[in-house]
């Protein structure tokens, strides 16, 4: 994928992603993601992460390598983004970065050691509207891949078709900036 | 039982019907705020989001499907007037509407279960039930007439994580408390990420009062009529940039809504401050009759 700096264009993702497409992404670019990404937050992402240290993550048929992570539940309600800033969603994304995750996709802004963790694994953090009904229309087919008992916070696998999202934080660079307090 | 007279069936119903729409349909003034933002806004990834947020309220209102995947905790307001005739167990029949909207709609499957440490810790699951959500302690109100309103508010959770609920020393100035509780606000929107936000604000003698005035601003609040308060802490919020998404541009806020209730002689107000995401207030409210039943 060719390197282009200027804003707000629009970049056709398809997971799993490769390491040269992150390498091209930037803040601002628009994403519109295609193919089976796995979906999790509070109640998995940290035993997701422990079975990476443990190297056990192949025995629940679990891969990370390029995988798309978008923190959100699964349920007949639809999918939207949960805060990625939640303690136990924030501090495993540096593990999970580690472990193969190249898009990590939820909202809110994240601190400065996600940042440099996201950066060290040449990953990204993207953000998404609440647009579940619009998701319900992108959403081909879900099943479960591990944790059923946690319901729809269990890891799940959807297949999407062009799933929007915009590049948050990419190669030390955030778009978030805490405003200045009076 | 008289003829004519409201039955529980119509209550439920009702309650049914109001959870639905509240949870699925945009109103109005949110529909024009949404409109003109997007007419002001020159940030592009900006105007993007609030023309996402409008693409995905248009079709939530179409399919009935709700708006937002956390559909939410429902907190009712009940207002009863002061000539209606109830019958039996019509707070009964509003709880059973609340359940069968939440299964219809659908509502979200998140009722955490077990017992008391097992629902802290999460440690036993959820129900897969949606209509196991239970409705927050139910507000009722006494007004004039002899009409009952049943009016459904949908909080979502990434709004309570940024609420706050504190004391400020007045120091004998609106300004001065408004600008204390903004402050909190504006320490929050950028890891809210569901902005634009409209800011809820109660001001009462009581934590528990106050939280109940911040709801019932919510109820009442309209984004196309704001007073000057309303318009102030709207303004001071878009003072920070942070934008749709914390993607930057003019639209952090998209309103206020500000209620005060009666005061404690003292040189303290409780305030509490909630900032609602980009689809919220989810709110919508049904009138009935209490003398007949409604057609």
């Amino acid at each position: 994928m060719k390197s282009l700096h200027h804003k707000n264009r629009v970049v056709k993702v398809r997971a799993p992603v490769d390491e040269e497409t992150i390498e091209n992404l930037r803040i601002g670019d628009r994403l519109e993601i295609w193919g089976s990404i796995y979906c999790g937050r509070d109640a998995v992402l940290p035993r997701i992460a422990k079975l990476f240290e443990e190297n056990a993550l192949d025995k629940i048929n679990i891969h990370l390598k390029g995988a798309v992570l978008f923190h959100t539940a699964v349920s007949i309600a639809g999918i939207g983004p949960t805060s990625s800033n939640k303690l136990e969603i924030e501090e495993n994304i540096p593990i999970l970065s580690r472990a193969g995750v190249k898009i990590h996709i939820g909202k809110g802004a994240l601190k400065p050691e996600s940042l440099e963790a996201l950066k060290r694994n040449n990953a990204i953090f993207a953000v998404t509207p609440p647009a579940s009904a619009l998701f319900a229309a992108k959403t081909l087919s879900q099943r479960i891949v591990a944790f059923k008992k946690e319901g729809m916070e269990a890891l799940y696998e959807i297949n999407v078709t062009g799933m929007p999202a915009i590049v948050a934080i990419a190669h030390g660079k955030t778009i978030f900036a805490q405003p200045p307090l009076s | 039982m008289r003829q004519g007279m409201l039955t529980c069936e119509a209550i439920s119903e009702a309650a049914a019907k109001c959870l639905v729409k509240a949870g699925t349909t945009f109103r109005k003034d949110q529909f024009e705020a949404y409109r003109h933002a997007i007419e002001n806004e020159k940030n592009r990834n900006a105007k993007w989001v609030l023309e996402t947020i409008l693409e995905n309220a248009i079709i939530a209102g179409k399919m009935r499907h709700p708006l937002c995947d956390d559909t939410g905790i429902p907190h009712l307001i009940l207002e009863i007037g002061d000539r209606a005739m109830l019958p039996p167990g019509w707070l009964s029949a509003v709880h059973l509407g609340i359940s069968r909207g939440l299964k219809v709609m659908p509502g979200r499957p998140m009722a955490v279960k077990g017992t008391i440490v097992e629902r802290v810790e999460q440690s036993k699951g959820l129900s897969p039930d949606p209509a196991k959500v239970l409705p927050a302690p139910v507000t009722v109100k006494s007004v004039r007439g002899d009409k009952i309103r049943i009016t459904v508010l949908l909080l979502g959770g990434g709004p309570e994580i940024r609420a706050k609920t504190h004391q400020i020393f007045h120091r004998r100035s609106m300004e001065g408390v408004l600008k204390q509780a903004v402050e909190w606000a504006r320490a929050e929107m950028s890891r809210l990420g569901c902005t634009p936000c409209v800011l809820a604000v109660g001001i009462g003698r009581s934590h528990a009062e106050s939280s109940n005035l911040m709801l019932e601003a919510m109820k009442e609040g309209r984004l196309d009529r704001q007073n000057s308060w309303e318009k102030k802490l709207t303004e001071w919020l878009n003072e920070t940039k942070v934008g749709p998404l914390g993607l930057g541009g003019k639209t952090t806020a998209l309103g206020a809504f500000l209620k005060v209730g009666p005061l404690r002689a003292s040189g303290v107000r409780i305030v509490t401050v909630r900032p609602c995401c980009c689809i919220e207030p989810r709110k919508a409210t049904v009138e009935l009759k209490g003398t007949k039943s409604p057609d």
